[in-house]
């Protein structure tokens, strides 16, 4: 009986991703093991994009560079992220709900627009530096199309993410476990590693992820903030599907680009550690 | 008097557990009926089953009123519920709360009207109508929990640990009052509990449950002084527990020998001679005397306890037996005394060794 | 007290990021009163993009598709994910480890690759060009997965005796979602919905890969870079700002006043 409800509940979500998910990303698989002539796909199996993508020195250093984009703005997110999220969900009150979607609310006005808007206030004609100049200082250099600059840009956009992640996992937190804490004569700083750390750790791998992927495959960012030696592998990948039209090749890219991915999340999930020790904890026990 | 509600080898497992074993029972239109026994032992899976929130195998049948409901679903049973913890609902006020059954069975406004001022009259809760959950005291849950299992007059009631949150001097008063509502309101209460001064407090009928099993269905007083089983021996009332050799059975009286001493006990589950037995004998059912008696098992007293109403003296019988004896009178006994004991073979029960008590 | 010191560290963060966040949007606003969208110093006011804004019929075609595809993400994903959390936190059966799996699995692919998958898909193996039935359809696979987290996060701590309760006082399991269920759960419903309808209705890597020429904000935005944005498309995106900010202020209003409850106290 149970079972029933729980697939007819389910179901429909279910089905909908398997086909509107699943089938588009098998079909960019099969893909990838063919090949593109003006612009048409042709079935003609072979692994020459991926043996392209493997030895072609220029889309491995693509690769690493947004590999390491993606693990410094995660890194950057995750410092700024815990504090927001904790004071949000611990002193946020009946206000909660506003100061978290203040944090996602700028996603309405659109990435270019706000990624051409920073760009005009840290690029060289900028406001920031055009500030300092008017000062008689130096431009800061870094701001000015670099890949510093783009990782600011790309923290930009993505660490609500890794805020809402927190905030989500911290909700089912059980504050009063610090006060325990507190009265067993844990300092705060121990009871955060002690307690709070531990019980949010799946919550906050789900931020880093959610921060990490779109990071991974970002191309509008360095596009308009990273200046010449700035490129990213996401830039490349939708090269393919623009004016080159090699839809084939472009599918190779994503589908490495998914098993990077899903590399990262093990990897995550590995440091994550013992699960049994982590988890939600709620007043009144875990339902799930 | 008609049956309200039967239980024909109702069992439910959950995978490998065994929640409710094959029980039977039968609940009177006047009863007010307890089911008592240790925590997880499938009190609460019983109600629910009763309920209709949770299926029983195959095989069970649960009859209402005559009618079979096996396979009804909750809404169609016509029954009222107090929970554990109460489970009021959070974004309704006091009257709303109350009202939710009437309201379900789409009730007139003049109906629901009058039976709010009946009930909130009858659990004291008038002038709380407003108030949400959140802003009552553990006592006024309680009674809006009860209204609204009472307040659609259900064929039966059934209520899950309603006192286990509350303190020990409302929980007092509360056992009194539920009392007072069974009988007031002529319907059967089915009332779980795992503390049995509750249950004998007020109930007519008890049912002893130890892991999913009916161990003892009765009227309480016979429950009480003629267990059927060692589960029910030792854990209704305050029993102490004896081990002896069985020396004869005779008219249903065991014979044993205790450290060279004689000891007597009502006989149970086959007990014969040469069979190591165990014997529970209620506290307030030992009798101590001050003289040594060379026939009688004999100690010391190891503390005298003043409990108010009566006294526990802790002894050390024949060398590494503790007991307790409950007396109701100020005696001069008092510690490091020597004593001898004894005990009426009518309110002793010996049963065979092992099975081991399970806990 | 140290307590009190992590915490103004812990709001300074939190005003830290705000500045950070609504910087180009303020900058954004500035800008569209602008003449000059390029180096805008001095100031030199002026509502000229605003009257063109409202005279070109290309900004509202825009505005209504990315509505249109916002609402309709919004709608079906909040709908599947609270079905499927429903499904995976009240009935403990089988199956539900892996269908949590497969609710969070799209939250680990990114966009680009579920909007160049599904434009290949469509395009190549249905042989149809994209609209905004399929861009819908592409939006509402992540955002399903980021309203099924904020849903489960948040119906993790509801108790599903409640509904057990109604049930026995004679509620049908339809009347039971109206009169307990929802009621109780209706905000995280509502946060699972407005996460969604942020994500989509300026998602511009799904929508560039399934529309063809069909306007919304952000293929607007990213067609006109060639002749750097238009200033009428930062004029719209202070309008737009502008709703949000006055939604912020009804929304702190009526949690004031005690309007608006979004978490009940436990009974
Ligand atoms: N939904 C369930 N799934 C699995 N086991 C359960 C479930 N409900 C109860 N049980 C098990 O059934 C037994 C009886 O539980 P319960 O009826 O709640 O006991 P009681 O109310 O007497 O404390 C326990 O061992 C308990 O762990
Ligand atoms: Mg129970």
């Amino acid at each position: 009986m149970n079972q029933k409800i729980f697939w007819r509940l389910s179901g429909p979500g279910a089905l909908f991703l398997v086909i509107f998910l699943l089938v588009p990303l098998i079909t960019i698989l099969v893909f990838s093991f063919w090949r593109t002539e003006s612009y048409t796909m042709i079935a003609d199996w072979n692994l020459d994009n991926y043996i392209r993508l493997l030895t072609d020195k220029t889309y491995l250093t693509f690769l690493m560079r947004s590999l390491v984009m993606a693990t410094v703005v995660s890194l950057v997110s995750l410092v700024f992220s815990w504090p927001i999220a904790f004071f949000i969900a611990r002193y946020g009150g009946k206000y909660k709900i506003i100061l978290l979607l203040l944090t996602s609310a700028p996603f309405l006005t659109g990435e270019v627009l706000r990624v051409t808007a920073l760009q005009q206030i840290l690029g060289p004609l900028g406001l920031i530096n055009m500030t300092l100049n008017n000062f008689g200082i130096e431009p800061i250099e870094a701001l000015m199309y670099s890949n510093t600059s783009s990782a600011i840009g790309l923290t930009y956009l993505w660490v609500p993410f890794m805020v809402l992640a927190i905030y989500l996992s911290l909700l089912n937190f059980d504050f009063d476990l610090l006060e325990v804490a507190k009265v067993n004569g844990a300092k705060s700083w121990s009871a955060f590693w002690e307690i709070t750390w531990p019980l949010n750790k799946i919550g906050t791998a789900i931020g880093v992820v959610l921060v990490f992927v779109p990071t991974l495959a970002s191309s509008i960012t360095s596009k308009f903030l990273g200046g010449p030696n700035g490129a990213l592998y996401g830039n490349i990948l939708t090269n393919q599907f623009g004016s080159t039209g090699t839809w084939a090749l472009g599918s190779a890219m994503g589908v490495v680009l998914f098993f990077v991915s899903i590399l990262v999340l093990l990897v995550v999930w590995r440091l994550v550690g013992d699960l049994r020790r982590s988890g939600i904890s709620i007043k009144g026990g875990a339902r799930l | 008097m008609g049956i309200v509600l039967e239980l024909k080898n109702v069992s439910k497992n959950y995978g490998k557990v065994i929640a409710a074993d094959n029980i039977n029972i039968e609940v009177d239109q006047t009863e007010f009926f307890s089911l008592l026994g240790p925590s997880g032992s499938g009190k609460t899976t019983m109600l629910r089953i009763i309920a209709g929130l949770e299926e029983p195998n195959e095989g069970s049948q649960v009859i209402i009123n005559g009618k079979d409901v096996t396979h009804a679903p909750p809404y169609q049973r016509g029954i009222g519920m107090v929970f554990q913890d109460f489970l009021l609902f959070p974004h309704k006020t006091v009257a709303e709360n109350i009202l939710f059954p009437l309201k379900m069975q789409g009730a007139s406004q003049k109906e629901k009207d009058e039976n709010l001022k009946w009930i909130t009259h009858l659990t004291q809760l008038e002038g709380l109508e407003n108030r949400y959950p959140y802003q009552l005291s553990g006592g006024q849950k309680q009674r809006v929990a009860l209204a609204r299992g009472l307040v659609s007059k259900p064929s039966l009631l059934l209520l899950d640990e309603p006192l286990a949150n509350l303190d020990l001097e409302l929980r007092k008063k509360m056992e009194i009052e539920i009392r007072r509502f069974q009988i007031e309101l002529g319907i059967p209460f089915i009332y779980v509990t795992h503390n049995q001064q509750e249950a004998l407090t007020m109930s007519d009928s008890i049912a002893i449950m130890n892991y999913g099993k009916m161990e003892q269905v009765g009227e309480k007083f016979s429950l009480y002084h003629d267990p059927d089983s060692q589960f029910v021996a030792s854990f209704l009332g305050s029993a102490d527990s004896i081990e002896a050799e069985v020396a004869s059975v005779q008219d249903g009286i065991a014979t044993m020998t205790f450290h060279g001493k004689t000891i007597q006990a009502r006989a149970h589950n086959g007990l014969k001679a040469g069979d190591q037995a165990i014997c529970y004998i209620k506290s307030e059912r030992i009798r101590m005397e001050v003289e040594e008696n060379p026939d009688a098992p004999c100690g010391v007293v190891l503390d005298k306890i003043f409990k108010g109403q009566y006294i526990d003296y802790i002894l050390d019988i024949e060398e590494g037996n503790e007991i307790i004896a409950s007396s109701g009178t100020l005696s001069q006994i008092k510690a490091k005394d020597r004593i001898s004991i004894s005990w009426d073979p009518q309110v002793a029960d010996a049963f065979p060794l092992p099975p081991k008590d399970p806990s | 007290m140290k307590s009190t010191l992590g915490k103004r560290l812990q709001l300074g963060t939190l005003i830290l990021l705000y500045i950070f966040l609504y910087a180009p949007i303020v900058y954004i606003v500035y800008v569209s009163f602008q003449t000059n969208g390029v180096w805008p110093f001095p100031p030199d006011f002026t509502l000229e993009h605003y009257a063109s804004l409202w005279h070109d019929e290309i900004y509202r075609e825009g505005l209504k598709n990315s509505l249109i595809i916002g609402i309709g993400t919004a709608a079906l994903a909040s709908l599947l994910a609270t079905m499927a959390t429903i499904a995976i936190l009240k009935y403990h059966v089988k199956g539900r480890m892996i269908m949590t799996g497969l609710f969070l699995s799209p939250l680990f692919i990114a966009h680009v690759i579920i909007g160049i998958s599904s434009l290949m898909f469509n395009k190549n193996v249905l042989g149809l060009s994209g609209n905004i039935g399929s861009t819908i359809l592409a939006n509402a696979t992540y955002a399903t997965a980021f309203a099924f987290l904020v849903v489960l996060a948040q119906l993790a701590r509801y108790d599903w005796r409640l509904d057990d309760a109604a049930m026995v006082f004679g509620a049908t399991p339809k009347v039971v979602f109206k009169e307990i269920t929802f009621p109780l759960i209706w905000s995280a419903i509502f946060g699972a919905f407005v996460v969604s309808f942020l994500l989509a209705f300026n998602n511009l890597e799904i929508s560039f890969y399934n529309l063809g020429a069909t306007p919304t904000l952000p293929t607007l935005a990213w067609g006109s870079l060639r002749h750097g944005v238009s200033q009428e498309l930062y004029a719209l995106a202070a309008l737009i700002n502008l709703v949000v900010f006055v939604f912020f202020g009804v929304l702190y209003a009526m949690l004031k006043s005690g309007l608006l409850k979004l978490d009940y106290k436990e009974a």
